[in-house]
């Protein structure tokens, strides 16, 4: 009877006991169960293994995908970069996500990020810091960022770095620790401290050796700088550098990262220590050379020119293309002693909206920028036409 | 026992008066609010450190520039003539772009005035104020040309800066309305002068570029039309309500009463 089914007419005892609903209620509950226990079939399905084609062996690129939130854009991103003839990335791994409560590990954002760049074929250079908000002081009591990282809880980032290294041992060989240690906001807004860091440096060497043997440090990643001791912003690469080997921190480091940005000049620029250029890296191997480490290999793991209309330390988008090649060749030339040459940066997952952005060598939404193809060309020994843009307009002559 | 019709209008008045209670005491609840939003904000309050501590990067001209003896620009003029209008002194701390916005959370400064576009995914940590500025691409023709939009560019010749945001743009609505001619060069003034020289029908630049290049050649009839935006805003931590409003506040008296316009005329 057709008022039967009409639930205004039942209590909700009735309605309750309603085979109707008992049924409904059932299917729920089998296509929720159904859901869990299948597979979730990926968005973004790996394919065949892939190989670099590529004729130069040191490019390299800074990707930033930890905060990308598409699986398909990260298979994407990396797609581009072994096209581009890249087989190297740096890639940071930060503490604050993979272990957001303490002894809570989730690693499905790397775990992703490492499986398609092994599909691809790309070695991949791990970057590791960003401190969880369970590791810092109560911010009730003290304000801190996330660079904010204490001696006592250098245990704990042990801890990580450790996990992280046997979880990944065989694909990630190559660890660097922290990011630009001689930057006041670097360092949680404290005053640097190279002993600190060397401190830093003596509790995760160790940790990360026990898991993975074959594992290569990388300390300093210094930002380029001429900031004099006691300055409130942070400290020379190069005094700080002097400071690390003095603190005795050469014993626990196996390879150094460098940052070497060539702002307005051109790659061949002679380095001085006032000024910033891209040979500024030579200066700082100096050093190395001066503490008696000639066979410590050097990464540059961030380097690269900025083409903001307006930013003071840029240069233009044409001038952009022809250094960066140039940078490249000349290392090839002139640094034996250097492994991988690592562009800043790959691509933003969303605009920074401010010269940064400028730095980038595809768009967020995947437009390939004109630098891509020129890194591209020399990357994989391609002909390239030097008539990119036309000569500057000229008045015509009038009789 | 009160009779029926009595009981009746008992309730009646009952609920009248209920009705009163509550009325009244949302108009005085909404009183109290309306006093509690619009009282007046007292600046030494609202900037407890007895200045307005602006965070700049001073690398970005015309905006902030550090020569070394100072800095100057755009930006801070207009830091100074919202100091001005609040009535505090105002200091500028010069820094990188990196640590332009952990500075404003760690409170180091105050707000941050420098070219700063506003960015959705800062928006937990900072509130933005009303924009000033708009360094969007224009489309620049000779005021003549009847090519007014991008949609009429389609087979017209188009200058723009080799492998800039215009670049790319260009591209872009070549998608929509067909192939234009290109012609990219390795400046955006370059660009322009190709239009001035009647070498090119119209030139995709950005705002700012534009305005500078006017400067320099101020006898050249030309219209423009903004083809995208890129606004520039005022930064302030999430918590520091009073602050944003002073400032907002400001900003609006600057631009009613022209203000506003006199410094970006005088930069720009």
């Amino acid at each position: 009877m057709l008022q039967h089914f009409h639930p205004y007419n039942l209590s909700f005892k009735k309605l309750w006991k309603h085979p109707f609903l008992q049924w409904a209620i059932r299917i729920c509950v089998a296509w929720w169960l159904i859901g869990n226990i299948t597979p979730i079939t990926s968005r973004a399905p790996l394919g065949d293994p892939h190989i670099v084609e590529a004729e130069k062996s040191h490019v390299c690129v800074h990707t930033l995908l930890e905060n990308e939130v598409f699986e398909w854009k990260i298979q994407r991103s990396l797609e581009l970069v072994r096209e581009m003839g890249a087989d190297t990335i740096v890639q940071f791994f930060p503490w604050a996500y993979f272990e957001p409560n303490e002894d809570q590990y989730d690693w499905r954002q790397a775990d992703l990020i490492v499986r398609h760049a092994e599909n691809q074929g790309l070695r991949v250079i791990a970057r590791l810091g960003f401190v969880p908000w369970w590791a810092r002081p109560d911010i009730e009591s003290e304000f801190s960022t996330l660079n904010y990282l204490t001696d006592d809880r250098f245990d704990d980032f042990a801890d990580y770095a450790a996990l992280f290294a046997e979880r990944y041992a065989g694909v990630i060989d190559h660890i660097i620790i922290w990011n630009e240690p001689n930057l006041t906001f670097e360092w949680g807004y404290r005053p640097v401290d190279p002993s600190a860091y060397v401190r830093l440096l003596q509790t995760l060497y160790p940790r990360i050796k026990e898991v993975n043997p074959n594992a290569v440090i990388l300390a300093g990643a210094l930002a380029p700088n001429n900031e004099v001791r006691g300055s409130t912003a942070g400290l020379s690469d190069l005094l700080y550098l002097e400071d690390i080997y003095k603190a005795g921190g050469a014993d626990y480091f196996d390879a150094l990262a460098i940052h070497t940005y060539g702002f307005t000049d051109p790659p061949q620029a002679e380095p001085s220590d006032t000024a910033l250029n891209f040979r500024r890296a030579e200066l700082l191997h100096d050093i190395m050379l001066e503490y008696d480490e000639p066979d410590t290999p050097v990464f540059i793991t961030e380097s690269g020119w900025n083409d903001h209309v307006r930013w003071t330390k840029a240069v233009r988008p044409s001038q952009r293309s022809i250094y960066t090649v140039e940078a490249f060749q000349y290392t090839e030339e002139n640094w034996d002693w250097l492994d991988q040459l690592c562009i800043w940066v790959f691509r933003y997952p969303a605009p920074i909206n401010s010269y940064p952005d400028n730095f980038t060598l595809v768009t967020p939404e995947f437009k390939l920028k004109p630098i891509y193809y020129a890194i591209q060309a020399y990357a994989r020994g391609w002909q390239r036409s030097d008539t990119l843009w036309l000569p500057p307009p000229e008045e015509k002559e009038t009789d | 026992m009160a009779s029926p019709t009595r009981r009746k209008r008992n309730r009646l008045a009952l609920f009248t008066l209920f009705c009163c209670f509550i009325g009244s005491g949302v108009i005085a609840g909404w009183t109290v609010r309306d006093y509690l939003l619009n009282r007046p904000i007292i600046a030494k309050y609202a900037f407890p450190h007895g200045e307005i501590r602006i965070g700049v990067d001073a690398s970005f001209p015309p905006f902030a520039v550090d020569d070394g003896t100072s800095v100057w620009g755009l930006d801070i003029d207009l830091g100074n003539a919202i100091a001005k209008e609040i009535g505090m002194p105002v200091r500028f701390v010069n820094m990188g772009f990196d640590g332009l916005y952990d500075s404003v959370i760690a409170d180091q400064v105050d707000m941050v005035i420098s070219a700063l576009q506003v960015d959705l995914t800062r928006t937990a940590e900072v509130r933005y104020t009303q924009h000033y500025f708009d360094a969007g691409l224009v489309l620049v023709t000779p005021d003549s040309s009847p090519i007014t939009m991008m949609e009429f560019m389609q087979g017209y010749r188009i200058a723009y800066e080799f492998g800039s945001v215009a670049d790319a743009e260009v591209r872009e609505w070549e998608k929509r309305i067909g192939r234009m001619q290109h012609q990219p060069y390795e400046l955006p003034d370059y660009a322009l002068d190709a239009v001035r020289l009647e070498q090119a029908d119209a030139a995709l630049v950005d705002n700012t570029s534009y305005r500078l290049y006017l400067r320099d050649h101020p006898e050249w009839q030309s219209q423009y039309r903004h083809v995208t935006t890129e606004v520039y805003s005022i930064a302030i931590r999430i918590d520091r309500l009073n602050a944003w409003k002073l400032v907002n506040h400001a900003l609006t008296t600057l631009k009613e009463s022209g203000e506003l316009d006199k410094i970006i005329a005088k930069w720009l």
